[in-house]
């Protein structure tokens, strides 16, 4: 069995089918991208992951175990952490106390320290965190997953909001990640830019489904991505 | 550290009250003191748990109430002891809450406006309940219920006059009050202010947030049964009053004044706002609620921490949005 098995999932919202028998499969240790336009049922097929969404139908396996509509805290306890689209973190704590919550026990509380290094907010420990900027407060989120010690991350857009710069650095940032720690890592991103950075296997999505999967250098020259991203007018010009 | 020293000191002054205030007050004093407690159990809740509980005077009302039918002899006639009749009252105000609650937060869980008005309902209903059960006394309620009967090493004392009953209640109000917030200064404090703010990421991080919701809402309900079973000792009468709608609101405007967030000063809320209500009904009779009508918008428009915490906060130095 694989370390991420989707198998056949679909979610529909009243007459909408947000997830249509959506199958992918991710190997550990891996690095990969999910894109698509809005809309197309990337946060949804996250949310199904996770179990803050049940499916209507399909499977969600991960290290071996059926975790169809398990609940968010059972799923995150076998080592799935999670990105959201918007920053979460708890604005009313301190940047140390949220990754002490983070942590849950004191093994993972001893990576702090370096946790805090790594997504160089070492000097700000002490801050509120409702007080640090959009890309840190990115980043925090980030090291909330790292503090939970997860083996695989989902990543829900993590460079919104900021600015070149600092996508450079959280690119940077996830390949050390998944390259040095070797946690499995799902990203999705709008930001092309960013996914060339990361220079990972790259999955479109559109209406649901899987439209392609391969590199980022043979995805930006299919007709059919092109197609779905600038339009089809655009896409047979370049043809 | 701060936060406990003006604690003592508030504590001090109200230990030292009695010989400024005379008898009277002292009895007044002891009720508020009680009122106090309510008020503890809603902002830890409500201010920290960040769940809007508008009946909280169901958990006061099922507390006065097991202690009244447990003192008076109502279940077992050689069971009569307060000790047992406070555990008791406290032990079935949370298994209430617990139920409740399991109902309000399982799966995706009622939050926000709804939960305030099934909890207003529910104790709309639980008043009703009371007013029809005769054998607890129906609309009348339970008579002569017994004082607090204390047990040291042999020998035995009832609270009955009014220095040692307002001492012993200062001192039962003063103990939850640093037990509540030296749990709230422990991990389970973090939990509470994650809670309050993103429980989707709480739960994303491994945490089951219906069990935390429970847990602080059982408790603030174990805290209030505890008030209601000293409250039915000091008049010696248990009514459906105490359970329901009118004492409810009562408290969330005593809260909301002091301040939800911080204890303390809901604490204090309560009691200021009782002394006042004292003091205004006997000048402007009725018409005082108007008063306190303002006293409440002025609270929610321009100090929306609270009349009393917004001062405190400066005095403690917190730059914390919460003082924990």
């Amino acid at each position: 069995m694989s370390f991420l098995e989707l198998k056949s999932l679909c979610k529909n919202f009243g007459g909408l089918r947000a997830v249509d028998d959506f199958t992918l499969t991710i190997e550990e240790g891996s690095l990969n991208a999910l894109v698509g336009p809005n809309g197309c049922g990337k946060s949804t097929l996250f949310n199904l992951i996770t179990g803050v969404l049940k499916p209507d139908a399909g499977k969600v396996c991960f290290k071996e175990h059926n975790i169809t509509g398990w609940p968010s805290h059972k799923i995150a306890r076998l080592g799935v952490g999670r990105k959201f689209q918007v920053p979460a973190i708890f604005e009313e704590l301190t940047i140390r106390e949220n990754l002490v919550i983070a942590a849950r026990n004191t093994a993972n509380r001893a990576a702090i320290n370096g946790i805090l290094a790594q997504i160089n907010l070492i000097e700000a420990e002490h801050m509120l965190a409702g007080e640090l900027a959009h890309g840190q407060k990115q980043w925090l989120e980030i090291g909330l997953l790292l503090a939970q010690a997860p083996s695989l991350i989902l990543l829900d857009e993590p460079t919104a909001g900021m600015t070149a710069a600092e996508t450079r650095a959280t690119a940077d940032l996830i390949t050390r990640i998944n390259r040095d720690q070797g946690i499995t890592v799902l990203v999705i991103e709008h930001d092309m830019g960013f996914i060339e950075h990361l220079a990972c296997p790259l999955h479109v999505m559109s209406k649901g489904q899987i439209l392609k999967s391969g590199h980022f250098a043979d995805i930006r020259k299919d007709a059919e991505v092109k197609a779905l991203y600038f339009g089809q007018a655009e896409a047979l010009s370049d043809a | 550290m701060r936060n406990n020293l003006i604690a003592l000191l508030v504590f001090a002054v109200l230990a030292a009250s009695p010989v400024a205030i005379g008898g009277y007050w002292t009895g007044q004093l002891t009720a508020y003191l009680v009122y106090g407690l309510l008020a503890m159990s809603l902002s830890l809740v409500w201010g920290y748990g960040g769940i809007l509980c508008f009946g909280q005077a169901m958990f006061f009302g099922i507390g006065g109430y097991i202690m009244a039918v447990l003192t008076k002899g109502m279940i077992l006639p050689e069971l009569t002891s307060s000790y047992l009749g406070l555990i008791a009252a406290m032990a079935g105000s949370a298994l209430f809450a617990l139920a409740l609650g399991y109902f309000l937060f399982a799966g995706r869980g009622i939050s926000g406006a709804y939960l305030a008005i099934i909890t207003l309902a529910m104790a709309l209903v639980l008043e009703r309940l009371m007013n029809n059960w005769y054998a607890l006394g129906g609309y009348n309620g339970l008579l002569n219920v017994p004082p607090i009967k204390l047990n040291f090493f042999g020998a035995s004392f009832e609270l009955w006059d009014r220095m040692p009953t307002f001492y012993a209640v200062l001192a039962v109000v003063a103990l939850v009050y640093f037990l509540v917030t030296w749990l709230l200064s422990s991990a389970y404090g973090l939990r509470l202010t994650a809670i309050r703010t993103h429980p989707d990421r709480l739960a994303s991080l491994g945490y089951n947030v219906l069990t935390i919701r429970l847990s602080v809402f059982a408790l603030s309900a174990a805290i209030a049964g505890l008030a209601g079973a000293i409250f039915v000792t000091l008049d010696g009468f248990a009514s459906p009053t105490l359970i329901g709608f009118t004492l409810s609101t009562e408290a969330l405007i005593w809260v909301a004044i002091g301040g939800k967030e911080m204890l303390l000063a809901a604490f204090l809320g309560a009691i200021l706002t009782r002394t006042a209500e004292s003091w205004l009904s006997e000048i402007f009779g009725d018409y005082w609620i108007l008063i306190l009508g303002i006293a409440f918008m002025i609270s929610v428009v321009l100090l929306p921490k609270g009349l009393l915490a917004t001062p405190l906060e400066k005095l403690t130095g917190s730059k914390r949005k919460k003082t924990r």
